[in-house]
């Protein structure tokens, strides 16, 4: 299973492997440090998964999420984000992520979202 | 320890805890003002007197004036707390949590006050909590004064080695807007390294 993780920040594109890797061993791990990577990454690779950052630089999440379901309407978006203000998440489950979760991610947060994916 | 010895991993880390506690501060600020605020990218940075300098001429106008709120905090990530808000955006924001057209300049001074507390006490809070250490407050001044009596504030600028935390807090709806600015000098900078160090470990255990 292919899993593409988008953030700028190392430390959390690290944590959020490591909490994956507990719980989906075999996962295949692609990162991205932008939207802009994360947008070229998903029509390359095609991941069964994508957890995304919303504050990034170069392309921010919102504008990142909207071009991944426009390449895949049917695309698995985990938003994983600070910005936990309701408008924000209105915002990202009306543009089509399927969960959006909380920043810091752990092991608890990780199986609860792996519970609702689909693979 | 030398100052070069906190490297661009430490950085890292610090910029995504930031990013993290600004995300809970603007939750608390969007509740209280009902609005949705902007989240910006935390800007990190080593630096010395001339460079924050610098820095706080680049971000803060001179010729505006603003209402400025200070406050130091202690433990072992100690440093000092500046909220800096321009006159325009307090007046909005004394007019939206007051409710009256005019607000007085004593209800300017405690909304600021407020939202700085609101601000501080979240963002340090939740700093100490994911670097697993305690935070001590110190109380809070706040003081109008020009862009150019901030830059030029001796006790502002009263650092060696400084560490630059940095963001914007912004509701467009309410025209209200603020630059926080975290700085931490000296041994603090030791001890928030020995910090992040542990949690380094911890995610690489």
């Amino acid at each position: 299973m292919k899993v593409l993780v988008v953030d700028d920040s190392k430390l959390a594109r690290l944590s959020l492997i490591k909490s994956l890797k507990e719980h989906e061993p075999s996962a295949e791990i692609l990162e991205a440090e932008n939207g802009e990577i994360a947008v070229e990454l998903f029509k390359s690779e095609n991941p069964r998964v994508v957890f995304l950052d919303l504050t990034m630089p170069v392309m921010d999440g919102f504008e990142a999420l909207k071009l991944i379901m426009q390449i895949d309407p049917k695309a698995q978006v985990v938003v994983v984000s600070a910005d936990i203000q309701t408008h924000a998440q209105q915002q990202v489950l009306a543009l089509g992520a399927k969960l959006m979760v909380p920043k810091p991610i752990n092991s608890d947060k990780m199986l609860g979202v792996l519970q609702q994916l689909v693979f | 320890m030398q100052i070069d010895e906190f490297s661009e991993d430490h950085l890292d880390v610090l910029k995504e805890l930031m990013n993290i506690a600004m995300g809970n501060a603007t939750a608390s600020i969007a509740d209280l003002l009902q609005a949705f605020g902007t989240m910006h990218i935390p800007h990190l940075a080593i630096s010395d007197m001339d460079g924050l300098k610098a820095y706080m001429e680049k971000t803060i106008p001179s010729d505006e004036k603003y209402y400025v709120t200070k406050q130091l905090f202690g433990g072992m990530f100690g440093g000092e707390f500046i909220f800096v808000m321009t006159d325009e955006s307090a007046v909005n924001l004394g007019h939206y949590l007051y409710d009256v057209t005019a607000p007085s300049d004593a209800d300017i001074m405690d909304a600021v006050i407020e939202l700085t507390n609101i601000l501080s006490s979240t963002i340090l809070s939740r700093l100490s909590e994911e670097l697993n250490t305690k935070v001590q407050f110190f109380v809070p001044s706040t003081e109008l004064m020009s862009g150019n009596e901030l830059i030029g504030h001796d006790e502002t600028l009263n650092y060696h080695r400084i560490i630059i935390i940095s963001t914007l807090m912004e509701f467009q709806s309410h025209k209200i807007s603020g630059h926080i600015f975290i700085l931490t000098k000296d041994k603090m900078i030791e001890s928030l390294s020995r910090l992040i160090d542990q949690k380094l470990e911890e995610l690489y255990a």
